[in-house]
């Protein structure tokens, strides 16, 4: 985890856009994703929402969401320990990973309940 | 801490001799010339000026346009427009609000604002920044005559396809729109390219990014925001007008194409659009409120972080604007939930705001009560957003007024109200005089209320049943009383907008003169002279608080004195400084044209091209592009060391080099940010692609590729090589090695001649229809894109060896190189990419 | 109803928001150290900045999504009506695929059973028309190449108004379509009425308006169908063409002498509008057809 955190150095200033950056390949990867399955195998609508679908999209959100929020709790505690500059870098991004995270649950939420193609 | 200082600093008038011969010798190297050579000024002050005075020009055309649409929709049964001029009408007023008023006046203010906030003398590329002005000013010409020929745009200002196409609109209207705005966009594009570098490379000594202004973070993400945005726009206009001029189906489903391919293109630009437009005006407010409380803006990293949310979120709104067309609902519910997450980074920064008054002590001027207003509007607006985010209840009101309703609400208060803000704000630094209370009182009395009064009741009419575009309606449905009071609302701002106008004009002769920082600012622009020098500052200072002004209240004059950095006129060149982007360390001195006919003959000559595409007088266009080719090239050329820019390198000791004697500058930085918006390009490009092959009701795909892999393998290989010569050649440059420099130039040159060669025979062999099937239209676009950016890096690599050969590049001045090669990457990794998904992909995995 | 929850809401955020900048203009004597400054500002940024959208967005959706739900197309117990609707420039093609005795066509006026789900299958001819029916729910585009469903229902039987709800070219503000809901006897029986035997009786049947009809497959019948005399499927469906409330996708009240009032001024009535002027024909053609097409009254 050290070496983890070491070698990602949240103190520069490029994580503060790659929070939204992993957000918005997850939001064009579901999208799009749904869109391809949807056109070329579309399940039953007596399915509802319980597909093989929603389950794949739902276990990808969850890996990115965990995914965020890791680098959440890394740039929080990289923050903590650095002064002046790199310390503003790795608080807003902490608070970007945050939110990016919040983000894909919260944009993520349909797909539990929705069925996907209809 | 910072601390307050409150007393402004009068302006020294009585300069020391030193300084006086300063100020006239810089004059000599900055300064603008009269009569026909002002065409020729490069200058962002100037320039800045003459977009915002040349968008609001085409304010009060939008405005007159909107006056047409009220007095025809007043009363019920009305023709005195006949729908088909209605449509032209409404079409244009919403076409030239939104590309030839809202984003070109922002731009303005940024392109003025900018370097003076960040203690620069101008803009990285001022050539680039008349190129842009003039491409502006044509293209908002020759859009705005279709309607004096009675031949303007009539599908609506987001001209949906296939009503927009040219089985349903035959005339040319569809044609001024898509190659006027496209026109227009080169002008955005080429503006935000600059700011992003601007911003990122040349901002003062020590001004670190965490310590800019706040406005230079809000116009960063605008320009950023450009570079990514306007390109789907720009590729679905170019596929429109192939489809029109010359049958290639994109669009048609008859031949496989998709009237909601344009939608999405659209909206991919449109979403973002309105965020390009509201952020700047945000930043407006971010930066007039401290100042008006008299305290900084508390939580500087919290508006940072909702500006970052903010523009990263709007990207992926774009579907909400959609939500009608059949799209699955779970697709539906994720643009639903990130239209409502975008709330709450305006939020964050309504509450900012909130909270500086809060703490503050805010004096109430009229900037502010302008701000008052915006408040109100946007807050309204925003809050109707969030309404229409939620899908059932957007399909009942999409399309109705009530949409009409909420797009003006954000627009005029999230982006009118603030422009008038800040017009009136820093109008004492444009002409040096301040504006009347009184005048300027009532115009925003008169235009608050006619506006809300035009709109907060189109709501309800909204919500009546009353669609958009309609250009009549019968009597009896209830609705005639709503519009009639809409309409006359509508007159009572026109008139709020009328004295505003009239205010501006007037204090330009009656204003009182103003004092030295008049609103007691704390941001640099202010330590302008009042109006500004062409050369804004006499010397750069080193900054290291966010409130300069405010923390050391002498700078104006020790700056004027030429106490600080570049204050150097002897080399006779324009010099600014050229810094680290994160931490503003000095790297270099970057040299800056003097003024040029180049920007203003290359506009010219695109606009004949744009013309000629109009009148379909191809020939005409062909030769016209090579022309502006060539007008291009040449302008290029006059750069570096070449004698009309710095043949001459020599610096004072202990200053840095000048930028074109380094590898990184910022030409390096333009080239990767133009690379961002050519890849936005690429990559709807490819959408655009994958689209229509999974989703196009009657797409067509033929069993066997039409092209041969073998050719295109052949061609991306001769790329790759290329890149290959070129970056060794690069690599050698930075070790101090220049053996066979002009020669390695004439050879990736070739290289890149064969890419060029084997793509074309790709081509030609390949037997493609493109005006039959649109999956060889998408082909035949990808090659052709292919083709233009091989020859391009061909080209720039075979004048690298020629500029070697007149001693213009070389060890001496190793920075050209380093720019061409980021072209050469760049169309390596595409050019790879597109053979994988057009040659290879479809072999895979069959039709 | 959400509509008046969120109306109220809004209006309580707009007031509180501009309340809150008014009152911090008033003068207060308060001085406050740095981290004092930090910890109001934090109070005001995340309450207002965060928690208020948050809690609004969630309550928005609690409701919202429900009512959604309702109308997707979802495999019911009883498979619904289905009705096909066609848009054309600046007409409304309608379609009944489940009448029990074949298919039943007609134009401008959408007869719909009331008290049951309705599944209707809309496209589009040629550009993207509108498809909504404002008080019995949201409205879906209709686009060329591909059919989207919504699901409506009519709690009560009514008359409905409805209009084209996508910019269509010059026609669009005279693009009414005129529905009805009626009990399900009631409408079974209209369908009834409307098969083509039964059309083709009502159309061919009387002997005194034969010169009409001859008159009407000379100049009409190339782009217009009446069942049992011609096919023409450019223009709107005539069949039932007496029985409508509307001529003309909501221009006219149809009543006695209308269709000859079209037929003489429908540039007028309707700028821009495709069918030909027919200035060629004279007054008597045109009120025999007018005549005639008024009897098709199922």
């Amino acid at each position: 985890m050290e070496t983890a955190f070491k070698r990602l150095y949240l103190g520069h200033p490029a994580h503060l856009v790659v929070g939204l950056t992993l957000w918005s390949i997850w939001f064009v990867a579901v999208y799009g994703g749904l869109s391809v399955a949807c056109a070329v195998a579309p399940p039953a609508p007596a399915q509802g929402a319980w597909t093989g679908l929603n389950l794949g999209l739902g276990l990808f959100s969850l890996l990115i969401t965990a995914l965020l929020a890791w680098l959440t709790w890394a740039g929080w505690k990289a923050g903590r320990e650095l002064t002046g500059r790199p310390r503003f870098n790795a608080l807003v991004s902490a608070g970007l990973y945050l939110f990016s995270a919040l983000g894909v649950v919260f944009t993520g939420m349909p797909i539990i309940g929705v069925p996907p193609c209809l | 801490m910072t601390s307050i200082n409150r007393e402004a600093t009068p302006q020294d008038p009585q300069q020391p001799e030193g300084a006086q011969t300063l100020h006239d010798d810089l004059h000599e190297i900055w300064g603008n010339p009269r009569g026909i050579k002002a065409l020729t000024i490069v200058n962002h002050t100037t320039l800045g000026l003459r977009f915002m005075v040349t968008g609001m020009v085409f304010f009060v055309i939008g405005g007159v346009l909107s006056m047409l649409i009220r007095t025809q929709l007043a009363t019920p049964d009305q023709n005195f427009m006949t729908p088909d001029i209605y449509s032209q009408v409404t079409t244009m007023h919403g076409t030239v609000m939104m590309f030839l008023f809202a984003i070109p006046i922002l731009e303005g203010l940024a392109i003025y604002l900018i370097p003076k906030m960040i203690g620069a003398r101008d803009l990285v590329c001022p050539r680039l920044t008349s190129l842009g002005y003039f491409c502006y000013l044509f293209g908002g010409i020759i859009l705005s005559f279709s309607m004096v020929l009675e031949m303007a745009p009539d599908a609506g200002w987001f001209m949906y396809t296939p009503l927009s196409s040219s089985e349903y609109s035959p005339g040319l209207g569809s044609d001024f729109w898509l190659l006027g705005i496209t026109f227009v966009e080169i002008s955005a594009l080429s503006a935000g390219v600059e700011i992003v570098v601007s911003i990122l490379r040349t901002r003062t000594q020590g001004m670190a990014l965490h310590k800019m202004p706040i406005f230079a973070w809000y116009i960063l993400a605008m320009a950023l925001m450009i570079v990514v945005g306007f390109p789907p726009l720009i590729l679905g206009s170019v596929l429109l007008e192939l489809e029109r001029a010359v049958g290639m189906p994109f669009f048609e489903v008859a031949g496989g194409g998709d009237p909601l391919l344009w939608q999405h293109l659209f909206w991919l630009f449109g979403h973002p659009e309105v965020y390009i437009i509201f952020l700047p005006a945000a930043g407006i407010v971010s930066t007039l409120i401290p100042v008006f409380a008299g305290r900084p803006l508390v939580g500087y990293g919290w508006v940072v972080f909702a500006i970052v949310v903010t523009g990263f979120i709007s990207f992926g709104l774009w579907v909400h604007h959609m939500f009608t067309v059949g799209i699955p609902q779970l697709a539906q519910a994720f643009f639903s939930a990130a239209s409502m997450l975008v709330a709450i980074p305006t939020a964050i920064q309504v509450f900012v705001w909130l909270a500086t008054l809060w703490l503050g002590k805010p004096r109430f001027k009229l900037p502010m009560l302008w701000i008052l207003g915006f408040l109100i509007i946007f807050v309204c607006g925003g809050l109707t957003g969030v309404m229409l985010a939620l899908v059932p209840f957007n399909w009942q009101v999409h399309d109705t007024h009530f949409v009409v309703a909420h797009m003006h609400y954000v627009l005029v208060g999230g982006m009118f109200f603030p422009l008038m803000a800040g017009l009136y704000y820093w109008l004492p630094l444009f002409s040096g005089r301040m504006p009347s209370e009184t005048i300027g009182r009532w115009g925003f009395w008169l235009t608050f209320l006619g506006f809300n009064g035009t709109f907060l009741i189109m709501h309800w009419t909204g919500l009546l049943g009353m669609p958009r575009r309609i250009y009549t309606y019968e009597a009896g449905n209830g609705w005639e009383i709503f519009n009639l009071l809409s309409s006359i609302s509508g007159f009572v701002m026109s008139a709020g907008i009328a004295m505003v106008l009239i205010d501006i004009a007037l204090h330009f002769k009656f204003g009182k003169p103003a004092q030295h920082n008049p609103w007691k600012a704390d941001t640099l622009e202010w330590a302008n002279a009042m109006p500004p020098s062409a050369y804004n500052f006499v010397s750069l200072p080193k900054i290291d608080t966010r409130h300069p002004l405010w923390d050391n209240p002498d700078l104006p004059r020790t700056m004027a004195e030429g106490k600080h950095g570049l204050a150097v006129t002897s080399h006779g060149r324009r010099e600014m400084w050229g810094t680290d982007s994160i931490t503003g360390k000095v790297r270099e001195i970057i040299h800056l044209p003097g003024n040029s006919w180049w920007p203003f003959f290359a506009a010219l000559a695109l606009a004949v091209v744009c013309v000629s595409l109009l009148t379909r007088v191809y020939a005409l266009a062909g030769v016209f592009v090579i022309i502006a080719g060539v007008f291009l090239l040449r302008w290029s050329w006059e750069n570096g060391a070449h004698p009309k820019a710095a043949p001459d390198a020599e610096v004072r000791k202990g200053d840095p080099p000048l930028h074109s004697r380094t590898m990184s500058g910022p030409g390096v930085w333009a080239m990767a940010t133009f690379s961002i918006a050519n890849g936005s390009f690429f990559l709807s490009y490819l959408f655009g692609w994958f689209y229509l092959w999974t989703v196009s009701p009657q797409w067509r795909m033929p069993e066997v590729s039409p092209l041969s892999l073998v050719v295109l393998v052949a061609a991306g290989v001769a790329m790759t090589l290329g890149a290959g010569v070129m970056e060794r050649l690069v690599r050698g440059l930075r070790v101090n090695q220049d053996r066979g420099l002009a020669r390695g130039f004439y050879m990736s040159a070739l290289l890149g001649a064969a890419q060029v060669g084997l793509v074309l025979w790709s081509l030609l062999t390949a037997g493609l229809e493109p005006t039959r099937t649109s999956h060889d239209a998408v082909l035949l676009v990808g090659l052709v894109y292919a083709l233009f950016h091989g020859a391009l890096a061909m080209i720039l690599s075979a004048m690298q060896g020629l500029r070697v050969r007149h001693g213009y590049v070389g060890l001496h001045a190793p920075f050209e190189p380093a720019v061409v090669v980021i072209l050469w990457r760049y169309n390596v990794v595409t050019f790879w990419v597109l053979v994988g998904a057009l040659g290879v992909l479809p072999r895979v995995i069959g039709g | 109803m959400i509509w008046w929850v969120m109306l109220s809401f809004a209006t309580v955020v707009l007031v509180a928001v501009t309340a809150l900048w008014l009152y911090t203009f008033k003068t207060r004597d308060v001085s406050r150290t740095p981290a004092q400054e930090r910890r109001v500002a934090r109070r005001w940024i995340v309450g207002g900045g965060i928690v208020l959208p948050v809690v609004t967005v969630i309550a928005l959706l609690a409701f919202g999504v429900p009512t959604g739900k309702r109308m997707l197309t979802l495999p019911l117990d009883e498979p619904p009506e289905v009705i096909e609707v066609t848009g054309h420039q600046w007409w409304w093609e309608v379609r009944y695929p489940g009448a029990p005795n074949g298919v039943v066509v007609t134009s401008n006026q959408l007869i719909m059973p009331a008290g049951e789900p309705v599944d209707f299958h809309v496209t589009a001819a040629d550009v993207i028309h509108g498809f909504w029916i404002p008080r019995l729910g949201g409205k879906i585009d209709m686009l060329p190449g591909r059919i989207n469903r919504i699901r409506l229902e009519a709690d009560e039987p009514g008359v409905f108004g409805a209009q084209c709800a996508e910019l269509c070219g010059v026609g669009h503000a005279h693009m009414h379509l005129y529905v009805e809901a009626l009990p399900r006897e009631e409408f079974d029986a209209w369908l009834a009425a409307r098969s083509e035997e039964a059309l083709a009786e009502l159309a061919t049947s009387d002997p005194a308006f034969a010169s009409a009809r001859e008159n009407f497959t000379t100049f009409c019948a190339s782009c217009h169908r009446v069942a049992g005399v011609s096919a023409g499927t450019i223009g709107p469906d005539l069949s039932d063409l007496g029985g409508r409330t509307m001529l003309g996708a909501g221009t006219l009240a149809m009543e006695e002498g209308a269709v000859y009032q079209w037929l003489r001024h429908h540039q007028t009535l309707k700028p821009g509008n495709r069918m030909p002027q027919h200035d060629d024909l004279d007054t008597d053609t045109l009120s025999g057809l007018g005549d005639w097409l008024e009897t098709l009254t199922p």
